[in-house]
């Protein structure tokens, strides 16, 4: 047996046992990419380092064997600095998007490659689910939105981008056509209650949310009609009165309170408001000086001052939309309603409120005309279809349209190591510029897709392959910057992996290797 | 597209190599001088009928830089940008050939498939450089204007293709003196073999019993080609440079003629002969030098020959004339001793492996020796990857027997059966040398038991890491594993090995026959001996020496060396390659041990030396190091792989003048990361020539992110004007590759500075130097 320290805590392991299972015996977890139980250690990754003994020397913990008396620490600043510094570096060479441009480019940050993909395979009611994940409007932001996503669209790169937005609004029109308009499942309810000042879109989309969480939501609006500024700006021809309704009568269906025609302020002062309900969220659009005060909050600048929460600096009182930032862009407002939800529901929990968490998301940026080519391969070659005037897409047209699609978000963005460790360790995934791999895809398989660009070299599946006994199998082609995964004599990977090709895409740490369909 | 391969030899090489797996490098290596590269369809079939996989021979033949997988022009043009050669200008001579060839860009071919231009990390024939090898004749001194000249000279010698004349040819015994010359691989490339062809011819027409003696690397590689003209009995004359034309007449000085009127079928050159050979003030005379000469002496007077014993005097295969001089005695002796009586010999020496660690030697011979294993091997490290660094192809070259002595001392110590040379393919004539050796030593029956071979390297500095150079031999990709294990605990086939560096065993022998305590008697309190360095660059008289340890930096630069060459201020000494760092002037007066050149922030590293003056530019030596450890990287450790490369762009954009702030933190930052946490020896020592000239010259850095290159070597920093001391002899203007220069004869002349390319010919060519650079 020998003994040994990690963080300072004494544990006994059997000769030979190694670091990182000595950790485990006493629950440390040690972050591991490239390690994988019943493979040979590559040490590739070294997001495993520890430090070790008075010298510090740093060792990746997946192969080093526990000395009698070593002193080993996980957790401290240089150990931490070094697997910054390895995942920094990783992703500097890494040429791969998390999520879709499409996704970042969304001010509600919809996941627009998913939905898609639910038309594609005709799943109307997955379609329609996903998008009220993060939009709670979408027939009537289907029909005004400027579609900021469409801009960042990687297929304008090959010819036009991908109609998100009529897409959205199709399966939004197809849901509200149906017998059964899609209602979410609400958490329990928590026995708290929160007042929802303008039923615009911040407000609906606030109480949608909030709703969902399991509060009990009641929106004040002065006016005799719900939705606030999408009443009357856009004008009947673009967003007709009675989609408008349709969409808000789902978001009461669902259990939101409307009172109409009071003025807070005026007819209830906002402190009775902050007594009477656990919280107050204030979306009362575009306002002025004297309006705010009126209501009962300072403006500065260009609306009401929050943090980057919502909140009104020490108080139960939440703020989005126009009134804090004046953009006048639907999509924002709503955007707003639904984060400021989830920083009330951390208030109301007694958590910390921060807003919702930033996702890690590396960024390939502009591609190499040989890139975006790489593609193609899992998109159908038609045109952008076009629509006259205000019309909307007809079912078929909206298969069509979604199968340009080219899929560019990852296929393993919620299993991805890689991603996982870089949201853990707060790193920059940009602090490093310089030449990086090519984005580079290989879809013949038919259970897997590869692609290059995100492989981090750690060559598990090369080991996989060949301990499957795999004819071809995968190895290491090149050296040094340029070494790359690969079939030999390239081979498609369709010929290198007959047996083992699920194993080395479950095994696979990052999205290189993903499965076609997820299991 | 190619036509059908031919792959009849495919099935003969397999045959006579065999079908096993660890053949893979030497098939690879049979397939590529046979085809002139590697066409998928032998490789194919060399997995269709061996053990070797599809996935091992993809992985391996592009792991290492000797293997093409497209098929090269006629003639390979291998340009040398080892240290040496990269402060001459070696980068604007590949460009040269580039430009001068018309190769299109991202190809090295030129159009008509003649010449491919590759880089190669070093020829090792740093005194010569720049040097370039086309097939298998080396270019010295190279400059971008004389590229054409050498091409042209390359394709006249292959009409010509003279019949060469083996070395070995002795008339008779009536010997009347001996004229040794070096063949070393330095020599040869400065003409050396030209010259024994002609001392062969004169004495044949001359009829003169001298025997013409081929000895080893003598040091002076500043002088070459060297003569010794050796006169039983008599004073020894030694002449430096010296070209074939010049043969005779030396022959002539110092022997009598015998047939010369039989022989001689021109009257007037006869009558030449004569004259030479009789009058005072011969012409001669100029070449030359005496030992007893100030410089001569200067050079060899601190050197201590251990491992270069017998330097120039003994034919490095004539094993009779070995062991005539001692050679096995120190072997023979070690049959009478047990192994643990050698240990403590060794241990007494003090010696440390010479391969760059400093391991001492005795330890890893005791871990060998009680390994738990009955199957041991032991191996010898000559993959000397440095640029800069020679040590090993001169030891090879000039003392194969001495370094198989030492390693078959070793073998008997860890009683291994099997002992491997790992030779870097660089040196074929290290490899030919020893080949040769090796097969005597076996028909003396010398090794007993004991089975040697030679592995030759195929273009790969991480394989001079030992854990990677087992797995070449293994017939692995050359990657480094973590240790411990160490390769004494597990190393070929998880066997316990003995590895050591070429040196460590070439100064065996004279420890085991003089004993431990005279070795000892040498060098520092913990740096005992000596230790052969390569010492080139901007020095005068470069070389291969040997030092006692201890000598300080200055006593090897100025008096070894002569100080700098050109007259310019001595600047810093790159110690230690790639590996190593950079020892400021200001510290010349620290001594050559493990500990001080540690401390100075360099290392011992395996010996090379390259002397920097004040034209050259510190942060652009540190790019060239980055360029070579990041491109021989093997791409295992993230650090090594990425970080080296993220390392490489800052200082990439510092020389490029696209620095900006904070550049110099984020450069120590990255590389005290790769550093302190690379997975092998290349990674973790690759930072040490950035962190070392930060630390000297970090006023360099801060003048690149300002935009200016104080040496005035950086070209995207740099422009390159005509001063007023022009006499408009239009040299220039000749000379200038790219037409930046108008010929006006008797005008001040310009540089047209959009053209301008900077190779920094007009300013080598200009007579009244009046050629600025800023």
């Amino acid at each position: 047996m020998v003994r040994l320290t990690i963080d300072g805590r004494a544990v006994e392991v059997a000769a030979g046992t190694t670091i990182l299972d000595a950790a485990r015996k006493l629950g440390i977890v040690i972050p591991t990419m490239c390690f994988l139980e019943g493979c040979s250690p590559s040490t590739s990754c070294m997001i495993c380092v520890v430090s070790v003994g008075a010298s510090g020397k740093m060792v990746p913990a997946c192969a080093t064997v526990c000395e009698e008396g070593m002193e080993v620490r996980n957790d401290c600043a240089e150990v931490r600095a070094a697997r910054v510094t390895a995942l920094e570096l990783l992703l500097s060479d890494h040429a791969g998007d998390c999520v879709g441009p499409c996704e970042v480019g969304c001010p509600a940050k919809m996941n627009i490659p998913e939905m898609i993909r639910r038309i594609v395979a005709g799943d109307m009611a997955g379609a329609i689910a996903v998008v009220k994940e993060d939009i709670a409007l979408p027939a009537v932001l289907g029909r005004i939105c400027p579609a900021p996503c469409e801009k960042v669209c990687r297929r304008n790169q090959l010819d036009e981008a991908v109609s998100i937005c009529l897409l959205k609004r199709y399966a939004a029109d197809a849901d509200l056509a149906g017998g059964t308009p899609y209602l979410p499942s609400c958490a329990a309810a928590k026995g708290k209650s929160v007042a929802i000042v303008g039923a615009g879109p911040a407000g609906l989309a606030a109480a949608y949310y909030l709703t969902r969480r399991g509060y009990a939501c009641t929106i004040f609006d002065e006016r005799d009609k719900a939705g606030g500024s999408l009443r009357d700006g856009p004008g009947e021809d673009r967003l007709p009165h009675a989609v408008l309704d349709a969409e808000i009568a789902q978001i009461v269906r669902l259990g939101v309170t409307l009172k109409l025609n009071v003025r807070v302020g005026r007819d209830v002062s906002l402190d009775s408001l902050r007594g009477s309900f656990d919280g107050v969220f204030a979306a009362i659009g575009k306002t002025t000086a004297e309006a705010a005060t009126e209501f009962g909050l300072k403006v500065t600048g260009k609306g009401v001052a929050v943090d980057g929460a919502y909140r009104v600096a020490g108080s139960n009182v939440f703020a989005g939309g126009d009134v804090i930032r004046n953009r006048q862009l639907a999509v924002r407002s709503a955007a707003d309603g639904k984060e400021a939800a989830e920083a009330i529901d951390q208030y109301l929990s007694g958590a910390e409120v921060t807003g919702p968490e930033k996702a890690f998301n590396t960024r390939i940026g502009q591609l190499e005309p040989s890139e975006v080519e790489a593609f193609r391969q899992c998109a159908s070659n038609a045109a952008r279809q076009r629509v006259e005037g205000q019309a909307g897409l007809e079912r078929a047209a909206a298969v069509a349209e979604a199968g340009r699609c080219l899929h560019c978000d990852c296929r393993k963005a919620d299993a991805c190591k890689l991603r996982e460790y870089s949201q853990a360790y707060g790193v920059r995934a940009a602090r490093y510029k310089g030449p990086r791999r090519p984005f580079r895809q290989e879809s013949g398989h038919p259970e897997v897709i590869y692609e290059s660009g995100k492989c981090i070299d750690c060559g598990l599946c090369v080991q996989i392959a060949a301990a499957a006994g795999e004819k071809l199998g995968l190895t290491f082609i090149g050296r040094g910057f340029n070494v790359r995964v690969a079939a030999p004599f390239d081979a498609p990977i369709a010929d290198a992996l007959k047996t083992a090709a699920r194993r080395c895409a479950q095994a696979c740490p990052t999205g290189a290797l993903s499965l076609k369909k997820p299991v | 597209m190619m036509g059908e391969v031919d792959l009849t030899f495919v099935d003969e090489m397999v045959g006579r190599v065999g079908r096993t797996a660890d053949k893979v490098l030497e098939i690879l290596q049979g397939l590529q001088s046979h085809y002139g590269y590697l066409p998928r369809e032998a490789l194919e079939r060399v997995c269709a009928t061996t053990e070797i996989t599809p996935a091992s021979i993809a992985g391996i033949s592009t792991f290492y830089d000797q293997f093409r997988h497209s098929p090269a022009g006629k003639h390979i043009i291998r340009v040398c940008v080892g240290t040496a050669c990269h402060v001459k200008g070696a980068e604007q001579v590949y460009d040269a050939f580039h430009r001068h060839l018309k190769i299109p860009a991202g190809g090295d071919t030129d159009p008509e498939g003649i010449f491919t231009v590759e880089k190669v990390a070093c020829l090792g024939c740093c005194t010569l450089a720049p040097a370039v090898q086309i097939g298998e004749i080396t270019y010295g001194h190279l400059t971008p204007d004389r590229v054409a000249g050498v091409l042209e000279d390359f394709l006249r010698h292959q009409e010509a293709a003279p019949a060469r004349r083996g070395a070995e040819a002795v008339e008779d015994g009536q010997v009347e003196g001996e004229l040794r010359i070096g063949l070393g691989s330095c020599c040869i490339a400065r003409g050396s073999g030209r010259l024994n062809e002609a001392l062969h011819n004169a004495i044949e027409e001359t009829g003169i019993k001298a025997a013409v003696k081929r000895v080893g690397c003598v040091g002076m590689c500043h002088q070459t080609p060297l003569l010794e003209v050796v006169l039983p009995g008599r004073k020894t004359f030694l002449y430096a440079r010296v070209e074939p034309e010049d043969a005779r007449p030396i022959i002539l000085r110092h022997f009598k003629a015998h047939g010369i009127a039989r022989k001689v079928s021109n009257a007037v050159s006869g009558v030449l002969d004569e004259v030479l050979a009789g009058g005072d003030g011969d012409p001669v005379v100029r070449y030359s030098i005496d030992v007893r000469d100030r410089p001569v002496a200067d050079f060899l007077g601190k050197q201590k020959h251990i491992a270069t014993e017998h330097c120039g005097v003994i034919d490095p295969v004539d094993i009779d004339e070995y062991i005539g001089k001692g050679g096995f005695e120190a072997l023979a002796k070690c049959r009478e001793l047990e192994p643990r009586q050698i240990i403590g010999e060794v241990e007494r020496s003090g010696l440390r492996g010479r391969g760059g660690a400093g391991y001492p030697t005795h330890l890893k011979w005791a871990a060998v020796n009680r390994a738990a294993d009955d199957t041991r091997y032991v191996v010898c490290n000559g993959d000397e990857g440095d640029p800069g660094a020679f040590m090993d192809r001169m030891l090879m070259e000039s003392y194969p027997y001495r370094i198989i002595e030492g390693l078959a001392i070793a073998a008997r110590v860890v009683a291994a059966r099997c002992g491997y040379f790992y030779i870097r393919a660089e040196y074929p004539l290290a490899i030919k040398r020893m080949t040769t050796a090796i097969e005597r030593c076996r028909e003396r029956g010398l090794l007993g038991e004991l089975e040697l071979q030679i592995v030759a390297g195929a273009g790969a500095f991480v394989c001079g890491e030992e854990t990677a150079l087992l797995a070449s031999i293994m017939g692995e990709r050359g990657m480094p594993r973590l240790r411990p294990p160490y390769p004494a605990v597990k190393g070929l086939w998880g066997r316990p090995t003995l590895i050591n560096n070429v040196e460590t065993y070439a100064l065996v022998p004279w420890i085991i026959r003089n004993g431990g305590a005279a070795f000892a008697e040498l060098g520092m309190a913990t740096s005992k001996g000596t230790k052969v360095f390569a010492l080139a660059g901007k020095v005068a008289r470069g070389g291969l020496i040997e030092v006692p340890m201890g000598i300080s930096i200055r006593e090897v630069v100025e008096e070894i060396g002569g100080g700098i060459g050109s007259g310019l201020r001595f600047k810093a000494v790159q110690v230690g390659g790639p590996s190593g760092g950079c020892v400021p002037a200001k510290l010349g007066h620290i001594a050559v041990d493990y500990e001080s050149l540690t401390a100075a922030g360099a290392i011992m590293g395996s010996g090379g030396l390259v002397v920097l003056d004040e034209s050259d530019c510190m942060v652009d030596i540190s790019r060239y190091f980055l360029e070579f450890t990041q491109n021989q990287s093997c791409g295992k450790c993230t650090f090594c792989r990425v970080g080296t490369r993220r390392m490489l762009d800052i200082l990439e954009r510092l020389c490029g003048g696209a620095g900006k702030k904070g550049d110099i933190e984020e450069l120590q930052h990255l590389a005290m990361m790769v550093k302190q946490s690379s997975l092998c020896g290349l990674g973790k020592t690759a930072p040490n020539p950035v962190l070392s000239t930060i630390e000297h010259f970090r006023d360099e850095y801060e003048a690149h992110i300002a935009g200016r290159c104080p040496a005035g070597k950086c070209r995207a920093l740099i422009r390159y004007s005509v001063t007023d001391e022009c006499i408009g002899c239009t040299l220039c203007a000749q000379h200038c590759p790219v037409d930046a220069i108008e010929m006006r004869p008797y005008e001040k002349h310009e540089i047209d500075v959009e053209k301008c390319i900077r190779c920094d010919t007009c300013r080598k060519v200009c007579p009244e130097k009046a050629i600025r650079v800023e």
